[in-house]
């Protein structure tokens, strides 16, 4: 798969010197940070380095004690959200609370948002044009809860689909996900971007998919540590410096170009 | 039977209260707080108590009580760093201590303690008939209108939130009405076992349902025919109200789980090879 071509026209994500303390701990200690839009970028570092947190301040769930956020030129809101689309890595239902998909979808659309009385027959034609090729038909009677780990992120990113997103932000999206279905994530995100021109911002501990798959990478350690392409932010000098350790990069058989990092204290 | 007017009222507010705790029960559930409506349920005790020594109607005080206990449990768990069990734990004992402290300074009030923990379809009078039948409308048709936010919130809090669902004004929203439905509901039912007709109508639909659609009007089902089957039960055969509703809910378990197990059982013919 080629890497997604650089768009120019703006500045979808602006962070400005951001500050957050959660407890005793100074998580993210003056994060500056400009996703240009149009772009798949990836922001990545490692287990404890802020990208969750970064991630919430960015969707207005986390306060900062310092700093300015800015997401399509305003400061993050309600007004602003409705033109960003979230998928988170996983739902907290459990396989008790008998969601299907269909009733899943119907509730981020306005005219199917009152499912419980609306017929199957008309909730699936107005799902199918606002969706025309996510292929979701054959999930539809299925439960949110059974869903396996690529079809949930089809489903989730289905959902922040509909309404009309111009970002789109993805928590850890291949985290519990196999290698097929890891391929045609990414198909879906590439195509997906090219149809709707989409900002993409993939959130990942997982160096191995933004060599292939990012524009732009941000790596995060509590600041900002480096930026770049894949190719500037992959070599060893600039891992280290957002992983705080001794790290290569090496390839193994995933397919060619799949990186994974070998971590030395 | 039906001609006593104590049991038309019991009956009738078993039949409005019984699909209302039905179909809540599968969003208190789905949202792991059983617990909750067992804290509000005992803390309720210490607002009986309070009524009784000041010789008004309990329920009032009961209705208050548990308002404040449910309201408390949201302020403390984010004003604190206490865990959200340790909070109910806390407050459940608490208050329920302080019921039994105040019943046992109460003289002649025994009978009254019993019939607040294990329910009395005698105690059902023209007032909680009113209130069950107005709360019953109220929170049905809460629940039907914001049913789409509600189902999100369940679903994913975060989602909710950069969906445009007020998450916090709707979480506060759905404890005031559980509270008011447990309140409510304690009349029947008996404090020891409210919790048990919002958790036992869902599982039983569970075991059946394909959808959230089935799963909401079959506990819908299971509240209506354990409510009012356990009033007519108790009735008939003279036993306690509550624990007869609770064992008219376990039998509707049963059988649906034994339907579900019917359903799934593979086909004893085997397969013709090709």
């Amino acid at each position: 798969m080629a890497n997604i071509q650089f768009h120019p026209g703006g500045i979808a994500l602006e962070v400005r010197s951001l500050r957050v303390t959660l407890g005793e701990t100074q998580v993210l200690r003056g994060v500056d940070l400009h996703v240009p839009r149009g772009q798949v970028v990836a922001l990545i570092g490692p287990n404890g380095s802020g990208k969750t947190t970064l991630l919430r301040c960015l969707l207005g769930l986390q306060k900062a004690d310092t700093g300015e956020v800015r997401v399509l030129g305003q400061r993050v809101g309600p007004a602003v959200l409705k033109r960003v689309g979230y998928v988170p890595q996983r739902l907290s239902l459990d396989r008790s609370f008998v969601l299907s998909v269909r009733e899943f979808l119907s509730l981020r659309l306005s005219a199917t948002r009152h499912w419980f009385w609306q017929s199957r027959r008309r909730t699936d034609e107005l799902l199918r044009a606002a969706l025309p090729d996510l292929r979701l038909e054959p999930l539809m009677d299925r439960p949110v809860a059974g869903l396996s780990g690529g079809q949930l992120q089809r489903v989730l990113i289905a959902f922040s689909l509909l309404g009309s997103p111009e970002v789109l932000l993805l928590d850890e999206p291949t985290a519990g996900v196999d290698t097929p279905g890891e391929k045609s994530f990414y198909e879906l995100i590439t195509q997906i971007h090219r149809q709707r021109n989409l900002t993409v911002v993939l959130v990942s501990h997982d160096l191995s998919m933004v060599y292939r798959h990012a524009a732009r990478v941000y790596a995060l350690n509590g600041v900002i540590c480096c930026e770049g392409t894949p190719e500037e932010v992959m070599n060893a000098d600039s891992l280290r410096e957002a992983y705080g350790i001794h790290v290569t990069p090496y390839h193994h058989d995933h397919g060619p170009g799949h990186h994974h990092v070998a971590a030395h204290p | 039977m039906f001609q006593e007017p104590f049991m038309q009222r019991a009956l009738l507010t078993a039949l409005i209260l019984g699909p209302l705790c039905g179909a809540l029960g599968v969003f208190v559930t789905a949202r792991r707080m059983s617990f909750f409506s067992d804290t509000v349920a005992h803390s309720a005790l210490a607002g009986v108590a309070a009524g009784l020594a000041l010789g008004w109607n309990p329920s009032g005080p009961m209705v208050a009580v548990s308002l404040l206990v449910g309201l408390l449990i949201l302020w403390l768990r984010e004003h604190t760093e206490l865990l959200t069990d340790t909070i109910m734990a806390l407050l459940m004992s608490g208050f329920m201590a302080a019921g039994v402290v105040a019943f046992s300074l109460l003289r002649g009030f025994r009978g009254e303690l019993h019939r607040y923990l294990f329910g009395d379809i005698l105690s059902v009078g023209p007032p909680e008939v009113a209130l069950a039948a107005g709360l019953g409308a109220l929170v049905l048709g809460v629940l039907f209108l914001r049913l789409s936010p509600l189902t999100l919130v369940t679903a994913h809090e975060d989602l909710a939130h950069v969906s445009g669902v007020s998450v916090r004004r709707l979480n506060l929203l759905f404890v005031v009405v559980l509270t008011l439905v447990v309140a409510i509901s304690i009349r029947l039912l008996g404090i020891i076992l409210v919790t048990s007709l919002l958790v036992i109508p869902p599982a039983a639909a569970r075991n059946l349902a394909c959808n959230l659609r089935q799963e909401l009007a079959l506990s819908l089902g299971a509240g209506l025919v354990g409510g009012g089957g356990g009033v007519i039960l108790s009735y008939q055969l003279d036993l306690p109200c509550g624990p007869t509703i609770v064992l008219a809910c376990v039998a509707l378990f049963l059988l649906t789980l034994g339907l579900s197990s019917l359903r799934r059982r593979p086909s004893v013919v085997p397969a013709p090879s090709r």
